[in-house]
C-alpha cells in the first residue's frame, strides 16, 4: 500500500485536475493553478507531483492529442481516481470539522489561523 | 502560428532533458515545455523565452522525473556512501606507506599549484587598485628605428602643457621626469630616487597619505615620502613638518619641509615613488632644463579624461604634434602617439620600452604554470600505479560488493569517491604546505610579495576545482580498470593482476621522462651558472674600482687625490661607465638612415684603464682638437652597418660629423641576460665628467678600494659615497642566476623525489604481491644476486625507453629554457644530459635496492606462512 499522505500543493493540483476534466495536462494545471495562486510555478513542481501522485494512485493518465505547438508531442491527460475523491472529500471534511470547533469569537482575533 | 522551426528552443537544453528524463515521461514533458516556451515567445523575446526554458529545465532535475541511474536510487544512499568514507580511510590506514606517498605527492603538488594560482592572481592585479584606471592613459609614441617599429612609454617635454591647451576633454595632465640626488636628514644621507611630478598625480593615481595632504604636492617646498622612507629617514614618528636637504651637488642644495607620507602601497603594484617633490623643482637640479623643448623626453606624460570614449577623438587629434616633433628632431622622428590606458598598461608594459611601469613577470607567467602542471602529472601518476596496484589487495572486497548487488558504476562511484576524500586530505596538507612553506619560501627567492589570501572566494573556488579534477583525473583511470573484474574470476582467483598492466609502465615512463626533464633543469643551469661566472666580459673588470661623482670639482678632486695612491696603475675620466650609465644616440647615415646605438663619452685612457681591447685603428689621443670628432665603435656596429672598412668612415650624429677612428673587440656592457647592443664610444667633455675609473695592481683591490672610500668621506662629508668594484656592478645578476639555479634544483629534488616514491611505492607493492614466490625461491637456494635480477629486470626496460625518450625532450627543453631566460647561454653539450642521467639512474637503483634488501633479509618461512 502506498502512502496516503497528501501534501498541500498536491492536494492543490489535485484539484485542478478534478476541475479542469478533460483538459487536465501539463501546461493547462500549470496555468489554472498560476492564475489562482497568482504566483508563478515551474513546469518540474507540476510534473514531479502528477508522478508522484500517480504513482500514489490518485491519479490515472492517458495519452491525449498532439499539436504542433508541442512540437508535435503528445499531451498527458490525467483523471482522477475515486480513491483520490475519497481522500480529497475525507480532508475537506477534516477541515470543516476543524473550522466549525473554532468559536466564532477567536476567528476574529486570529486572522492567521483564517490562512490555513 | 508561429513557425516552429524557426522559433524553437535552445539546443543544448533540449538534449540535456532528453537525456535525463524517464523515458516514459519524456514526450509529455519535452510537450508540456515546448508549449510553455512557444507561450513566453509570444509574450518576450526570443532569447528570454530560451533562458527561461533553460532555468525551466533545471527544475525539472528532480527525482521522480530523472532516470534511474541503473535502479540505485531507493537504496540509502547515504549510509553508502557513510560506508564508502569509512572503508577509504580503513584502507588508507592498511596501506600507511602508499597513501603516504599518495597524499604526500599530492600534497605537494596542490601548494605548488597554490603558489602558482596567488602568483598569477598577483600578477594579474598589479596597478588595478587605482580608482582612476580606465580615466587614466599614458602618453606613448612609436617610432621606427631602422625598421622595427618600436613603442616608447617617454614623451617630449612640452606634451602634457600642450594637451592641457588644446583638448578639453583632457581634465588632467601629469608630468613625471626621475632623477638621483642625495637626500639628508639630520645624520642620515643617501643617494635617492626622487619623483618629479606635478601635483595631480596624486589624484591620477591611488596613494592615499597616511600623514599629511595630497595637494601639498602643488608647493614648490614640499616633500612626500613613501611609507618606507618615512621610516628610513625618521623612523616610526610623523614626520610631517620635518625638513629634508636635497643635495645636488656641491652649489646646488634645496631645503624641503615634509608635508605628507603615503599609506603603506598596496603590494600589487609596478608604479610607486619613494620621494614625490613638484615637477617645477626639476629646475633647481638642473638649471638649463627647458620645459619647451620638444627635442627633449621626459620620463612619463599621463593624461586623465572623464570619460573614456573620449580618448579617439584626442587620438585622432595627436597627428600635429607628430609633426611638431619631428621639425625639431630629425633624427628621432616618431610615426604616431598613442595612449595606454592605466588599467592595461602593466601587461603591455613588456612591449614599452623606458616605461614607468615594468613588467619583470613574463617568464614567471609561462614558467611557472608549466612546473604546476609537470607536479601535478607527477603526483597523479604516483596514484594511478599505486592505486592499481594496491587494488590487488582490495580485490576480495570488490568481489563482495559485487556480489551483494553492486554494479561496475557504484563500484567506480566508490573509488573515485574515496579518491576524492584522499585528495581532500592532501588539500588541506597541500594548503598548509603552500601557505607555511613554499609561499614564503618563493616570496625569499624572487622578492615578488606574494601573499595567499585564503578569505579571497576565488581561491576557494580555484581549490576545489583542482580537488574534483584532481581527484577525478587520477582516480578515473583506476576506477575504471578495478571495477570491470567480474565477481566470479575474482573468488576462484584466476586473475593476474597488477603485474601485466602496461598502463602502469607507460604511467611510470611517464614520470621518469619528467623527473628526467627537471633534474636536467637543475643541472645544466648549475653548469650554467658556473659558466657565466667565468665568461668574459670582454674588459678587465676585476682589477678596476671606480666612484661616480656628483660634478667636475669632485672630480678633480679625487683624482688628484687617487693618483697618488702608488697602487693605482691608470686613471680614466667618464660621463658614462660601463655596467653603469650609457646614453643612446642615432646615428645618422645618408641618405636617410637611422640607426639607433648606446654611446659612451669618455677620456683618452678609459679604455686602457677598462682593459677594452682595439682591434683595429687608435683609441682617443689626449688633449687631441680633432679627436673630439673622432668614435670608436664596437665590433656588432661595424657588422651591423656592414662597414667592410670601418676605420675611416663617417656619419653624423645630431647634425656633427664624426669619423671612426678604432673598432673595439666585443665587450659586454650589460649583463649577460641581455644581447650586446651596437655601441660608440666619443670624448667626453672635462665638465661633463661623473665618474672616475682606476686600474690597480693586481692583489690590491680591497686595499685601494678602501682608500678610495675613506678619501671621499673626509673630502665629501655630506654625499654618501658611490662607487665599487667593478667586478660588482653585475651583482645582481648573479644574485639572481643563483637563484635561478637554487630554484630550479628544489623543483628538480621535488620531482625526483615524487617520482621515486611513485617507483617506491610500485615496487614495495609489487615485491610484496611476491613475497610467497620469493620466500620459495630462496627455499629453493636463490642468491641475492638471482633475487635482485628477477626484481630490476621490470624496471630496467622501462627505464631504459624512458631515458631513452627523456633525453632528447630534456635536451631541448633545457635549450629552449635556457634561451628564454639569457642572451648568452651554454653551449648546451651533453654532459649535462649524461649526469642528470646518472642521479635518475643512480636513485632509481637506491629506491629498488631498499627493497632487493627487504626480501633477502627476510626469513622465506615467514613469508610462506603469510596469508
Amino acid at each position: 500500500m502506498k502512502k496516503t499522505k497528501l501534501g498541500e500543493f498536491e492536494e492543490l493540483v489535485l484539484l485542478t485536475v478534478a476541475a479542469l476534466q478533460q483538459e487536465a495536462y501539463g501546461v493547462e494545471i500549470k496555468r489554472e493553478l498560476e492564475e489562482r495562486l497568482k504566483e508563478r510555478l515551474s513546469v518540474g513542481s507540476i510534473q514531479s507531483a502528477l508522478k508522484r501522485m500517480e504513482e500514489k494512485g490518485f491519479l490515472t493518465s492517458e495519452f491525449g492529442e498532439a499539436t504542433l505547438k508541442r512540437g508535435g508531442k503528445r499531451k498527458r491527460i490525467y483523471a482522477t481516481t475515486s480513491y483520490a475523491h475519497k481522500v480529497l472529500s475525507e480532508m475537506k471534511e477534516i477541515r470543516s470539522g476543524l473550522w466549525n470547533s473554532i468559536p466564532t469569537t477567536a476567528g476574529t482575533m486570529t486572522p492567521e489561523l483564517k490562512v490555513i | 502560428m508561429i513557425q516552429t522551426n524557426e522559433i524553437s528552443p535552445p539546443k543544448w537544453p533540449v538534449k540535456f532533458l532528453r537525456f535525463f528524463i524517464k523515458k516514459e515521461y519524456l514526450e509529455e514533458i519535452e510537450g508540456d515545455m515546448e508549449e510553455v516556451f512557444q507561450d513566453n515567445v509570444e509574450r518576450l523575446s526570443l532569447s528570454k523565452a530560451r533562458r527561461m526554458y533553460t532555468l525551466e529545465m533545471l527544475k525539472l532535475l528532480r527525482p521522480v522525473l530523472i532516470k534511474n541511474v541503473n535502479g540505485f536510487q531507493r537504496i540509502n544512499e547515504y549510509s553508502m556512501f557513510k560506508n564508502y568514507f569509512k572503508t577509504s580511510f580503513r584502507s588508507l590506514m592498511k596501506n600507511p606507506m602508499s597513501s603516504f606517498i599518495n597524499v604526500f605527492g599530492l600534497s605537494v603538488a596542490i601548494g605548488i599549484c597554490l603558489l602558482v594560482y596567488t602568483f598569477l592572481e598577483y600578477d594579474r592585479s598589479i596597478d588595478k587598485f587605482h580608482e582612476h584606471k580606465n580615466e587614466v592613459y599614458l602618453a606613448t609614441f612609436y617610432a621606427d628605428r631602422d625598421g622595427t617599429v618600436q613603442r616608447y612609454g617617454t614623451s617630449p617635454r612640452p606634451l602634457g602643457e600642450m594637451l592641457k591647451q588644446d583638448f578639453d576633454q583632457i581634465k588632467k595632465t601629469c608630468r613625471v621626469e626621475d632623477r638621483s640626488v642625495v637626500l639628508k636628514q639630520g645624520d642620515n644621507v643617501f643617494h635617492e630616487q626622487v619623483r618629479y611630478a606635478d601635483a595631480e598625480f596624486l589624484e591620477m593615481f591611488t596613494f592615499p597619505l597616511k600623514w599629511g595632504s595630497a595637494s601639498s604636492l602643488s608647493d614648490l617646498n614640499s616633500i612626500i615620502l613613501s611609507e618606507d622612507m618615512s621610516v628610513k629617514y625618521f623612523g616610526s614618528e610623523n614626520p610631517v613638518g620635518r625638513d629634508m636637504l636635497m643635495i645636488c651637488d656641491d652649489q646646488t642644495k634645496k631645503t624641503f619641509t615634509v608635508t605628507g607620507v603615503a599609506a603603506t602601497f598596496p603590494k600589487a603594484r609596478a608604479i610607486e615613488f619613494n620621494f614625490l617633490i613638484n615637477y617645477n623643482n626639476v629646475r633647481v637640479a638642473d638649471p638649463q632644463y627647458d620645459v619647451n623643448d620638444w627635442k627633449e623626453f621626459l620620463n612619463a606624460t599621463l593624461i586623465q579624461v572623464d570619460n573614456p570614449s573620449e580618448l579617439k577623438a584626442i587620438a585622432q587629434g595627436m597627428e600635429k604634434y607628430t609633426t611638431l616633433q619631428n621639425e625639431v628632431q630629425h633624427d628621432w622622428a616618431i610615426s604616431s602617439f598613442a595612449f595606454e590606458p592605466l588599467s592595461t598598461l602593466y601587461e603591455h608594459s613588456y612591449n614599452i620600452k623606458n616605461c614607468i611601469s615594468q613588467d619583470y613577470n613574463v617568464e614567471g607567467r609561462i614558467g611557472m604554470p608549466i612546473i604546476a602542471i609537470f607536479m601535478l602529472a607527477l603526483a597523479c601518476f604516483n596514484y594511478i600505479n599505486i592505486a592499481i596496484v594496491s587494488a590487488a589487495k582490495r580485490l576480495k572486497e570488490i568481489g563482495v560488493r559485487k556480489v551483494i548487488g553492486a554494479n561496475r558504476a557504484k563500484v567506480i562511484v566508490q573509488f573515485l569517491t574515496e579518491n576524492i576524500v584522499v585528495t581532500g586530505f592532501a588539500l588541506v596538507v597541500g594548503l598548509i604546505l603552500g601557505v607555511l612553506i613554499f609561499i614564503p619560501w618563493f616570496v625569499q627567492f624572487t622578492a615578488w610579495p606574494l601573499e595567499a589570501n585564503l578569505l579571497d572566494g576565488n581561491l576557494w573556488i580555484f581549490l576545489l576545482a583542482l580537488m574534483l579534477f584532481t581527484g577525478i583525473a587520477s582516480g578515473i583511470y583506476p576506477a575504471f580498470y578495478i571495477s570491470k573484474f567480474e565477481a566470479i574470476r575474482i573468488f576462484k582467483g584466476s586473475l593476474e593482476f597488477g603485474k601485466k598492466n602496461p598502463l602502469t609502465k607507460v604511467f611510470l615512463g611517464i614520470q621518469l621522462i619528467l623527473a628526467c626533464i627537471t633534474i636536467s633543469a637543475g643541472v645544466v643551469f648549475t653548469q650554467n651558472n658556473s659558466y657565466q661566472r667565468n665568461r668574459s666580459w670582454g674588459y678587465n673588470q676585476r682589477e678596476a674600482l671606480y666612484i661616480n661623482v656628483p660634478d667636475q670639482s669632485a672630480f678633480e678632486k679625487m683624482k688628484v687625490v687617487m693618483a697618488q695612491d702608488p697602487d693605482v696603475v691608470s686613471l680614466s675620466g667618464s660621463m658614462d661607465h660601463l655596467g653603469r650609465s650609457v646614453s643612446t644616440a642615432i646615428v645618422h647615415m645618408p641618405p636617410n638612415h637611422h640607426y639607433e646605438v648606446n654611446q659612451l663619452s669618455v677620456d683618452a685612457n678609459y679604455f686602457e684603464t677598462m682593459g677594452l681591447e682595439l682591434i683595429k685603428g687608435r683609441g682617443f689621443k689626449e688633449h687631441s682638437e680633432s679627436d673630439k670628432q673622432a668614435v670608436v665603435v664596437n665590433e656588432l656596429l661595424a657588422q651591423n652597418l656592414n662597414l667592410t672598412e670601418p676605420i675611416g668612415h663617417q656619419f653624423e650624429i645630431d647634425s656633427i660629423k664624426y669619423e671612426v677612428i678604432g673598432v673595439l673587440k666585443e665587450f659586454h656592457n650589460e649583463s649577460f641576460f641581455n644581447k650586446v647592443q651596437p655601441t660608440i664610444f666619443k670624448v667626453a667633455e672635462e665638465k661633463d665628467y661623473r665618474f672616475l675609473s682606476m686600474r690597480v695592481k693586481s692583489g690590491y683591490e680591497a686595499k685601494t678600494y678602501a682608500v678610495l672610500q675613506s678619501k671621499w668621506t673626509k673630502l665629501y662629508p655630506e654625499i654618501p659615497f658611490q662607487g665599487g668594484h667593478q667586478e660588482d656592478v653585475w651583482s645582481g645578476y648573479f644574485a639572481s642566476l643563483d637563484k635561478s639555479v637554487a630554484f630550479n634544483r628544489i623543483i628538480a629534488i621535488v620531482a625526483v623525489m615524487l617520482a621515486s616514491l611513485g617507483l617506491y611505492g610500485l615496487v614495495t607493492l609489487n615485491v610484496a604481491g611476491r613475497v610467497k614466490e620469493f620466500s620459495i625461491r630462496k627455499t629453493l637456494g636463490a642468491r641475492l644476486h638471482n633475487i635482485a635480477t628477477i626484481i630490476m629486470k621490470q624496471y630496467i626496460l622501462l627505464t631504459a625507453i624512458a631515458l631513452l625518450i627523456g633525453a632528447p625532450i630534456s635536451y631541448m627543453f633545457t635549450q629552449a629554457y635556457l634561451n628564454m631566460l639569457f642572451s648568452y647561454s651554454m653551449p648546451l653539450g651533453f654532459s649535462g644530459i649524461i649526469i642528470s642521467m646518472l642521479i635518475l639512474i643512480f636513485v632509481l637503483l637506491a629506491v629498488i635496492s631498499t627493497q632487493i634488501r627487504k626480501v633477502s633479509k627476510s626469513n622465506p618461512v615467514e613469508g610462506l606462512k603469510a596469508e
